[in-house]
């Protein structure tokens, strides 16, 4: 870990991060029960304790490269448990919306591809298709016949019907795409 | 008694059941349900992870739609919309500035006093008391372990609900259907949620340590009020049993599901045929 220079941008990224998220970072102990507790911490993914050292380290580069903000399933554990009640999904969307304006590649480009079809989907019918955005996903990724034995089988139960996957049949709703409009619109003017 | 509604959209199509299952009990407990007029996706995990703005639109004007409707209270099954609607309007509720940029967006005022029910909150609302009374078919002999997942109480700061680590509102209406309820250590452990495409390696991961627990302590089925959890753990056995060298095929019900057997529908009504491992071989302990 690289300790602060106190360089100017340092201080810049930590206190936007602090800012956005509304999470006050500086508080964090160290302590490490978030990362304890964290289902997706492993081996190859950092967790939150070193996510948190990245950005306190003005390490921006590296936070912003963190798979663990990506993995993030925002399930609060973390966030219960703190002793200073830092909520880490709050700090993830502030990551991803600050990669995303920066162009920074995305780390886990599987877990943001499928989070940006869900949001194409919700943005083209109000409500998400769920098989086709399953779908669509499995054939970007080139895997189209993963799960199909599956989707099969609760086909035949009755429990999903074809009808869902078609392409066709949604319909779009004009609030929801007013909305996604003015959020860009409202980021444009940032 | 009336209350309003949000199914969310898994609940229209793979969470089918737990939507048939959740109104079939709430018609015998003399509930009506109304559901929310036009209402949207809730923007779920992705907009919470891309977008903090729009993650928020999208939940208040669900939220205004409510509101517009005259309702006072809305029943959300689905715990990740539970979650989003509540937090929106918490939010919005502490920042001022928030609040005129979000209505300005949604172009609709909110006044930030629906109350939003999860489906354990509600049913405690309802009173165990009420729905013990409408018992035809005790559950005596079957042996369930309850499963929270993560979004119904976690964090303990956004949901106010239960023991985030060890809850029991789930446990209490089980006993209340004549069921054994046994105890674990993974009541509201993560099942790997929205991963299940992008990093299904996870999820088997984490949900074969759930199904794994379940198996070794003998239960006949592990009930869950949340479709992801569902999914994940109904769909991801054969892979789990691969990883943790054993063969594992334990059901996963709905807790409407056990509430509707228990109150005399069928298993078609409630969708019990509907699931990758067959709960009606077990059930008949109980039929």
């Amino acid at each position: 870990m690289v300790r602060r220079t106190g360089q100017p941008e340092e201080r810049e990224f930590l206190s936007r991060v602090i800012r956005e998220s509304g999470q006050n970072l500086l508080e964090c102990l160290q302590c490490g029960k978030c990362s304890g507790g964290c289902p997706i911490t492993s081996e190859e993914v950092g967790g939150p304790r070193r996510m948190i050292a990245e950005i306190l380290a003005g390490m921006k580069q590296e936070a912003l490269e963190d798979p663990t903000w990506w993995y993030c399933v925002s399930c609060g554990t973390c966030a219960t448990r703190c002793p200073v009640e830092i909520n880490v999904y709050k700090v993830a969307t502030v990551l991803c919306e600050m990669a995303e304006k920066e162009k920074v590649a995305a780390s886990e480009p599987g877990i943001h591809r499928f989070e940006a079809l869900f949001l194409k989907s919700v943005r083209n019918n109000g409500r998400v298709r769920e098989l086709q955005t399953a779908m669509a996903y499995n054939i970007r990724s080139w895997k189209p016949l993963k799960d199909a034995g599956k989707g099969m089988m609760l086909m035949i139960k009755g429990a999903i019907s074809p009808m869902n996957m078609l392409p066709t049949g949604g319909k779009e709703d004009a609030m929801v795409s007013r909305i996604f409009n003015r959020v860009e619109q409202e980021k444009d003017g940032e | 008694m009336k209350v309003g509604y949000y199914p969310g959209c898994s609940l229209e199509v793979t969470g089918s059941a737990y939507n048939h299952s959740t109104q079939k009990v709430c018609e015998a407990l003399d509930v009506e349900l109304q559901e929310i007029p036009g209402w949207s996706c809730c923007g779920s995990s992705p907009a919470l992870k891309m977008d903090g703005l729009l993650s928020t639109a999208l939940a208040a004007h669900n939220l205004a739609l409510g509101e517009k409707a005259n309702l006072k209270d809305v029943l959300i099954p689905c715990p990740f919309c539970y979650r989003r609607l509540l937090s929106s309007q918490d939010e919005i509720k502490a920042d001022g500035n928030l609040k005129t940029k979000v209505e300005g967006i949604i172009e609709a005022g909110l006044s930030g006093d629906l109350k939003v029910l999860n489906l354990l909150e509600f049913l405690h609302r309802v009173g165990l008391n009420r729905i013990k009374a409408n018992v035809v078919n005790p559950l005596i002999g079957l042996k369930v372990l309850p499963y929270y997942g993560c979004y119904l109480l976690k964090p303990a700061g956004v949901t106010h609900f239960d023991d985030p680590e060890n809850p029991t509102s789930m446990d209490k209406v089980l006993e209340s259907l004549g069921a054994k309820v046994l105890d674990w250590d993974f009541k509201a452990e993560c099942c790997g949620s929205g991963l299940s495409l992008s990093k299904t390696e996870k999820v088997v991961e984490l949900s074969g340590r759930l199904i794994r627990e379940a198996v070794w302590r003998g239960a006949d089925a592990i009930v869950v009020v949340c479709q992801l959890c569902h999914a994940n753990l109904d769909m991801r056995q054969k892979e789990a049993s691969k990883m943790y060298g054993s063969k594992y095929r334990i059901p996963i019900v709905y807790l409407t599901q056990l509430m509707g057997v228990a109150y005399g529908f069928s298993n078609e009504a409630l969708g019990l045929n509907h699931h990758l491992v067959s709960p009606q071989r077990v059930l008949k302990k109980v039929r």
